[in-house]
């Protein structure tokens, strides 16, 4: 099944396929039948058409392969996984659903709709790919974590910043278009959002299928394809650009009320279009410089140390923006419960500092951030209870959502450790408070691979348990994989790798991780697609 | 000027002084940040040596990984130059002499680098890019690599 898309024509197939499901679902469920319908469907088809285009011109799927080989090329077997079966498959649901967002968009500026009332009807298509995207990215970095046997789940990979870069613009958007929907305003923010997005997305396949970059994922590639996707990315953004700037409306001067809900998801839209330069700039700088004969990489650290100071100001105002009111100043007395909650977080904050000994600002200014947002959701929630105010079940849990898995990334980076070893049959070791014991080490042949299994005992206090890392050898293609084990406790994962023995030896390679509340990271992502989905069905009036 | 184009003006010049400061500050990091990579021929003829974190790729020479404990040591060769790689942890699973590998670490002398990491390759006919650029570019790249 995911040899299907692990190639470069299958998941070309699968794009296309997607553009043509999100314009059928779309003049099925829209039943109006008006001039702008016909519009969205005339740019629906029009990218069908270009994509189709180029997959018969340059890659076509159906080729037939002379002579027929005896057995199956073999699909990299890191890619044989079930995880795998489903995870492009929703990332393209995300990425190409902004082709619907961009078609909606376009057809809204040349009949001169871009309005609320536009933004209502818009409203569940956008979501639709965001919630699609943030599945498809979530799931990537479960499988990477694993199945890769790094111990992480994000490593700022190019191709993973190429997924994340339209995520950002989506999100962005999906902020511009609550304003829009709800005031009538930032119509061509929007309208420019919605079509940074979809180049992003499109930049995200091309930097993936081009082989320009240097990655786990980069499977199916061939620069000729890249200069095609590339000239059709500038084709679809220009032409989009132009529909926006011959059809835009007209300017409004308007009063600025710093202290209210539109300025802050003004702000919101900054800092999301910042990460995203940021990423993009480091993503980018790399190729970029490789075409002056200069090799370089953009470690990780660069990600992290530009990001985070940001990162703690967005959560800050993620956190008072919702309780702000529309076109106008709030009054200060009215966030009195904020500042007790900022104190709040920032003793526990300074607790966890004390107790832990880890006397690092960015932890503590990380832990601060997010426990403010965590704490101002849930304050809500029981501020809401006298008040009887229908609470925003969507953005409740998509904010909750982002305040726990910061909180997770912040404790996981800080909190985890790692340890290399070699071992044994027999043997114990001792790091940690913990003693690993390998008592088991057998070799299996499997279908198509062979398997050398190992039972490690391991004693953590005054628990057992059992971890049963292997490694596979896969003769088509050749290659050695490591499956990993991991004990999952109330909050941590223990993690275990093992690594090919050195031939005619018995001492094993291994790798400990002691993975510090990974399970946050999966459930504020769970609850970002939660709250994303309930904003799909929640209907507005 | 009325209240709101000065409003205006004040927001575009706080933007403005923002936007600069933080480029800065990100073009300093990106700077900081980037790790350069090195052939062992390019390191043979560089006048300055590197002094912080830099890349090396090229072939694992056949029978020059030698083993005590979990130290490594290995030549990386472009088959014009060589480099003796000091690396101590485990070793990569897809790591295997006559193929090739990018190393990342701190050099020593010249002709000597402490690695930090490995990053081997993915699978029987992937090679690194870099790798194979550099391989090419000292004439030994053979048609079947990369395929």
């Amino acid at each position: 099944m995911a040899g299907t898309w692990g190639n470069h024509e299958g998941s070309l197939l699968l794009f296309i396929l997607i553009v043509s499901l999100y314009g059928t679902l779309f003049s099925f469920f829209y039943k109006n039948n008006t001039k702008f319908k016909s519009w969205v469907i005339f740019f629906q088809n029009n990218i069908y058409l270009i994509f189709l285009i180029f997959l018969i011109v340059k890659s076509n799927p159906f080729d037939l392969i002379i002579p027929t080989p005896r057995e199956g090329l073999g699909l990299n077997p890191i890619l044989q996984d079930p995880l795998l079966i489903i995870h492009p498959p929703f990332l393209y649901l995300g990425y190409v659903g902004f082709s619907l967002t961009l078609s909606l968009v376009l057809a809204a500026l040349v009949t001169k709709q871009l309005n609320s009332a536009w933004a209502k009807i818009s409203w569940p298509w956008v979501m639709v790919s965001w919630v699609f995207l943030t599945i498809g990215i979530s799931l990537g970095s479960i499988w990477a974590y694993y199945e890769l046997g790094w111990g992480g789940y994000w490593f700022w990979d190019p191709v993973e910043n190429a997924s994340l870069m339209p995520w950002l613009a989506g999100t962005a958007l999906i902020h511009s278009l609550l304003v829009l929907k709800i005031k009538n305003e930032m119509r061509n923010w929007t309208a420019l959002l919605a079509i940074l997005t979809f180049s992003l997305s499109l930049l995200g396949t091309f930097l993936v299928r081009s082989g320009i970059l240097n990655s786990v994922h980069a499977f199916a590639n061939d620069p000729d394809r890249g200069i095609f996707i590339l000239l059709i990315i500038f084709f679809i953004t220009t032409t989009a650009l132009v529909i926006q700037i011959s059809f835009s409306s007209y300017f409004k001067d308007k009063k600025i009320y710093f202290f209210s809900k539109e300025s802050f998801l003004s702000i919101n839209n900054f800092f999301l279009l910042f990460f995203l330069f940021v990423i993009l700039l480091g993503t980018i700088y790399p190729i970029f410089l490789a075409a002056f004969g200069e090799t370089i990489s953009i470690g990780p650290d660069y990600y992290n140390n530009i990001l985070a100071p940001f990162v703690f100001i967005f959560l800050i105002a993620m956190s008072i923006g919702p309780i702000l009111k529309w076109s106008q100043n709030i009054r200060l007395n009215e966030l009195y419960f904020v500042f007790i909650i900022f104190l709040m977080s920032l003793l526990i904050s300074y607790l966890v500092i004390i107790f832990t000994q880890r006397n690092e600002l960015i932890l503590f200014l990380g832990l601060a951030s997010s426990l403010i947002l965590i704490i101002t959701m849930m304050f809500e929630l029981y501020k809401n209870k006298y008040k009887i105010k229908i609470i925003n079940y969507p953005r409740f849990c998509s904010h909750l959502g982002v305040g726990v898995l910061l909180l997770s990334i912040f404790l996981n980076s800080y909190f985890s450790k790692t340890k290399d070893f070699e071992i044994q049959i027999g043997q114990t070791k001792n790091f940690y408070n913990l003693s690993l014991n390998l008592i088991n080490q057998n070799i299996y042949k499997i279908e198509n691979y062979l398997e050398m299994k190992t039972d490690f005992e391991i004693l953590d206090g005054k628990n057992v348990f059992t971890l049963k890392p292997s490694i596979r050898r896969y003769f088509q293609p050749d290659q050695i994989t490591s499956e990993t084990s991991i004990k999952s406790t109330l909050l941590s994962n223990h993690y275990l790798v093992i690594n090919l023995p050195d031939l005619n030896s018995t001492i094993i390679g291994a790798r400990y991780y002691y993975n510090f509340l990974i399970h946050g990271i999966w459930f504020g992502l769970f609850l970002i697609i939660i709250g994303g989905t309930l904003s799909v069905f929640k209907k507005r009036n | 000027m009325n209240n709101n184009t000065k409003q205006r003006l004040y927001f575009f010049l706080v933007t403005v002084v923002t936007i600069l400061v933080i480029g800065k500050f990100v073009y300093e990091s990106l700077k900081k940040n980037s790790v350069y990579f090195f052939s062992p021929t390019d390191l043979k003829n560089i006048i300055e040596i590197p002094n912080g974190l830099i890349r090396v790729g090229g072939m694992i020479k056949e029978k020059s990984l030698k083993k005590n404990g979990n130290k490594y040591s290995f030549i990386v060769t472009d088959f014009r130059n060589e480099i003796i790689v000091n690396y101590t942890g485990i070793k990569p699973n897809l790591f295997v002499e006559g193929q090739g590998a990018v190393i990342e670490g701190i050099l020593n002398t010249r002709n000597n680098l402490l690695a930090s990491k490995i990053l081997a390759k993915h699978d029987e006919n992937y090679m690194p890019k870099e790798v194979a650029d550099a391989l090419k570019k000292s004439g030994d790249w053979k048609k079947n690599y990369g395929k």
